[in-house]
C-alpha cells in the first residue's frame, strides 16, 4: 500500500490515538511517584497549580509519544514502499 | 462461517482485500433503525443505570467528603470508605489488573457482552442516538432530511440537535472533571464564571471528545480505534457466547407471503426483510457470519424475533449461541480457560483483600537537609538535620512517639514536645540527630527512625536514613 492511499485522517488517528493512551499511563505512573510540588523543573520553583502541572505533564507526554508514533508511521511506510516499488504506480 | 479467531484479526487471508478497502474508504453514515425487544430493554436498562451512576456518583457524599473523588489537586483518592494515597499506588495497579482479568473472564464466557451493553462508547452513543431520534425522527426521516439541500427547516432541526448534543456533552465534561476535583466547589466556580484555566480546558476536552465519539465517530471507534475489539477474539473459544444467524434454518432466504408454506416454495425461514441489517449499529449483515465489527448488541436478535413472531415462525433465527451448539456438539461452561481465569481472579482478589486489610495507615518519609552535610555543635557533637514527613492515613487523630537508633549514644532533638497528626493530615517535622564523633566508625552511618502511635502500637513504621560525619 502506498502512502497516497492512506487518508490523512487515518494517519492522524494512527499517531494520536495510541500515543494518547500511552500518555495517560505514563502520566499516571510519573505523578504517582513524584509530587509536582517537589519538582523543580530546570531548577526553578513554579507557580503553576498541581492541576496545571498534571495537565502540562500529560500534554508533554502526549507530544513525546506522538512524535514516536510519527517515527513509526514514517519508517513503516517507507519500508513498505521500498519492498513493493511497483505499488507506487497504482 | 468464519471462525472467531480469524474474524477478529483484519489480516485474515480470505477477506484481506475487502477489509483493506473498507478501512481506507470514506465511512458512510449508518442510520441504525430503532429496535424494541428484550435485549433492547436490557440495553436501555444498562444505559440508564450506567449513565445515572456516572452523573450522580460525584454528587454523593460519604463521611463528610465526596464519595468518589480522585482528588488530584490534593493527591488523595477517596473511594467510599477507603482513602488512597500516592503510597498506595500498588493497590490501584492491582485493582486495574483485576478489572482487566474480569473482562477476560467475562469475554471468554459471554463474548462481547461488555461492548453491547456496558462500554461507554455504546452507552453514550445510545444516548446521542436517542436525542437524534427525538429531534430528527426515525431512520427514514433522518435519511430524507440528510438528502435534502440545506434549507430553513433543515438548518433549524440540525441546529437543535447539535445544541442538545453539545449541552449534554458539556455536562458530561463537567461531571468528568468533578471526579478529579471536588464537584460542589467546581459547580460554584462554574456558576460564578470562575473556573480555573485547566478545569476549563478539561471540561471542553472531554465534552468535545464525547460529542465527537458519540455523535460522529460512533461504530468507527469500535471498528478502528478500540484495542479491546482487536484482541478480544484471543479470549474466544468454541463455547463462547456469540450472536449468530442460523444458516441451516434460514437459507435459502427469500420473500414470501405470510400465508405461503416455505417448504413448498423451497425456502428457509429468512424472509430477507433486511431488518437485521437496518438495526445494526455497525452496519453489518449478521447473515454473513461472525464478523469483527459485531459488538454483540443483539439488536438484530430483537428485530428478527419480532419478524418471526409476525410470520408465525419460531423465534431464534438469529440468537445468542455458541459455535459448538451450532454444530450440534455439547456446550460446556467449565472449560480450562474459564477455570484458569477464575482461579487467577479469585487468587488475586484474595491476596488483594488480605494485603489491604494488613495496610498500616501511617507513612513516614525522611528527607535529609540538603544544604549542610553535618555541623559541629558547641558541645563538640556531630549534628545532622532532617525533615520528617508524617502522613496519618487513618480515620482518627493520633499522637505518635518518635525514636531513633543505629549509633550508640545517638540523641534526637525536636522543637515540638508532642507529635499529633490529624486524620488525613501531613505533618512536617524538622529534627536534629546528635552523635559523639568517637562513635562514628565510617563517614556515613545507617540510622533508623521508628514512629509508633501511642494509643495503638499496631500503627508503627520505620524508615532508614543516613547520618554523615567527618573523616
Amino acid at each position: 500500500m502506498t502512502e497516497q492511499q492512506v487518508p490523512k485522517t487515518q494517519k492522524c488517528i494512527a499517531v494520536l490515538w495510541p500515543s494518547f493512551m500511552v500518555a495517560i499511563v505514563a502520566t499516571g505512573l510519573f505523578f504517582s511517584a513524584f509530587d509536582p510540588d517537589d519538582l523543580y523543573p530546570f531548577g526553578e520553583q513554579t507557580e503553576i497549580s498541581r492541576m496545571g502541572i498534571y495537565s502540562i505533564g500529560f500534554l508533554v507526554f502526549w507530544l513525546i509519544t506522538a512524535v514516536s508514533g510519527i517515527g513509526t508511521l514514517y519508517f513503516a511506510m517507507t519500508n513498505c514502499m521500498r519492498r513493493n516499488p511497483d505499488s507506487r504506480d497504482q | 462461517m468464519t471462525s472467531p479467531s480469524s474474524a477478529g484479526s483484519p489480516g485474515a487471508p480470505k477477506s484481506d482485500d475487502h477489509v483493506e478497502q473498507s478501512l481506507y474508504a470514506k465511512a458512510e453514515k449508518i442510520y441504525p433503525r430503532e429496535v424494541h425487544g428484550l435485549f433492547a430493554r436490557l440495553r436501555t436498562l444498562g444505559v440508564l443505570g450506567l449513565l445515572g451512576l456516572y452523573y450522580i456518583l460525584p454528587w454523593m457524599r460519604w463521611d463528610g467528603h465526596q464519595a468518589l473523588l480522585f482528588d488530584l489537586p490534593a493527591r488523595k483518592f477517596y473511594i467510599f470508605f477507603v482513602t488512597l494515597w500516592p503510597q498506595d499506588f500498588f493497590y490501584l495497579a492491582v485493582m486495574l489488573i483485576l478489572a482487566g482479568l474480569l473482562l477476560f473472564f467475562v469475554t471468554a464466557l459471554a463474548g462481547r457482552i461488555w461492548c453491547g451493553y456496558a462500554c461507554p462508547q455504546t452507552v453514550w452513543t445510545e444516548a446521542f442516538l436517542w436525542i437524534e431520534r427525538k429531534v430528527e425522527g426515525d431512520r427514514m426521516k433522518q435519511q430524507k432530511l440528510d438528502a435534502l439541500p440545506l434549507n430553513g427547516r433543515k438548518l433549524r432541526i440540525k441546529a437543535t440537535k447539535h445544541f442538545l448534543w453539545l449541552a449534554f456533552a458539556a455536562w458530561t465534561g463537567f461531571t468528568f472533571v468533578g471526579y478529579f476535583t471536588p464537584i460542589i466547589e467546581l459547580g460554584q466556580r462554574l456558576l460564578s464564571f470562575n473556573l480555573g484555566p485547566w478545569e476549563t480546558f478539561w471540561v471542553i476536552f472531554y465534552g468535545f471528545a464525547t460529542y465527537g465519539n458519540a455523535g460522529f465517530m460512533r461504530e468507527q471507534v469500535c471498528k478502528y480505534m478500540c484495542p479491546y475489539a482487536r484482541f478480544q477474539s484471543a479470549m474466544f473459544d468454541s463455547d463462547t457466547l456469540i450472536v449468530s444467524y442460523l444458516p441451516e434454518r434460514g437459507e435459502p432466504r427469500g420473500s414470501r407471503k405470510r400465508s405461503a408454506d416455505p417448504t413448498a416454495l423451497g425456502l428457509g425461514d429468512c424472509i430477507d426483510c433486511t431488518l437485521c441489517v437496518q438495526v445494526c449499529p455497525t452496519g453489518i449483515d449478521i447473515r454473513k457470519g461472525l464478523q469483527y465489527e459485531c459488538i454483540a448488541c443483539s439488536a438484530c436478535i430483537d428485530a428478527c424475533d419480532d419478524v418471526m413472531d409476525k410470520m408465525g415462525y419460531d423465534k431464534g433465527l438469529i440468537a445468542y449461541t455458541t459455535e459448538n451448539a451450532m454444530e450440534g456438539k455439547k456446550a460446556s461452561i467449565f472449560r480450562p480457560r474459564i477455570i484458569i481465569y477464575a482461579v487467577f481472579l479469585v487468587a488475586i482478589m484474595a491476596a488483594f483483600a488480605y494485603s489491604f486489610s494488613q495496610r498500616i495507615p501511617l507513612g513516614l518519609d525522611v528527607i535529609r537537609d540538603r544544604n549542610t552535610l553535618y555541623r559541629e555543635t558547641s558541645e563538640g557533637l556531630i549534628e545532622n538535620v532532617y525533615i520528617l514527613k508524617i502522613l496519618n492515613m487513618d480515620k482518627l487523630q493520633h499522637q505518635y512517639e518518635l525514636t531513633v537508633s543505629g549509633i550508640p549514644g545517638l540523641t534526637l532533638h525536636k522543637d515540638m514536645a508532642t507529635i499529633v497528626v490529624a486524620s488525613g493530615g501531613v505533618q512536617e517535622l524538622p529534627v536534629r540527630l546528635r552523635a559523639d564523633e568517637a562513635e562514628l566508625v565510617v563517614r556515613s552511618s545507617d540510622v533508623v527512625f521508628s514512629l509508633v502511635a501511642i494509643d495503638n502500637d499496631k500503627l508503627s513504621v520505620t524508615e532508614d536514613a543516613r547520618f554523615l560525619g567527618p573523616q
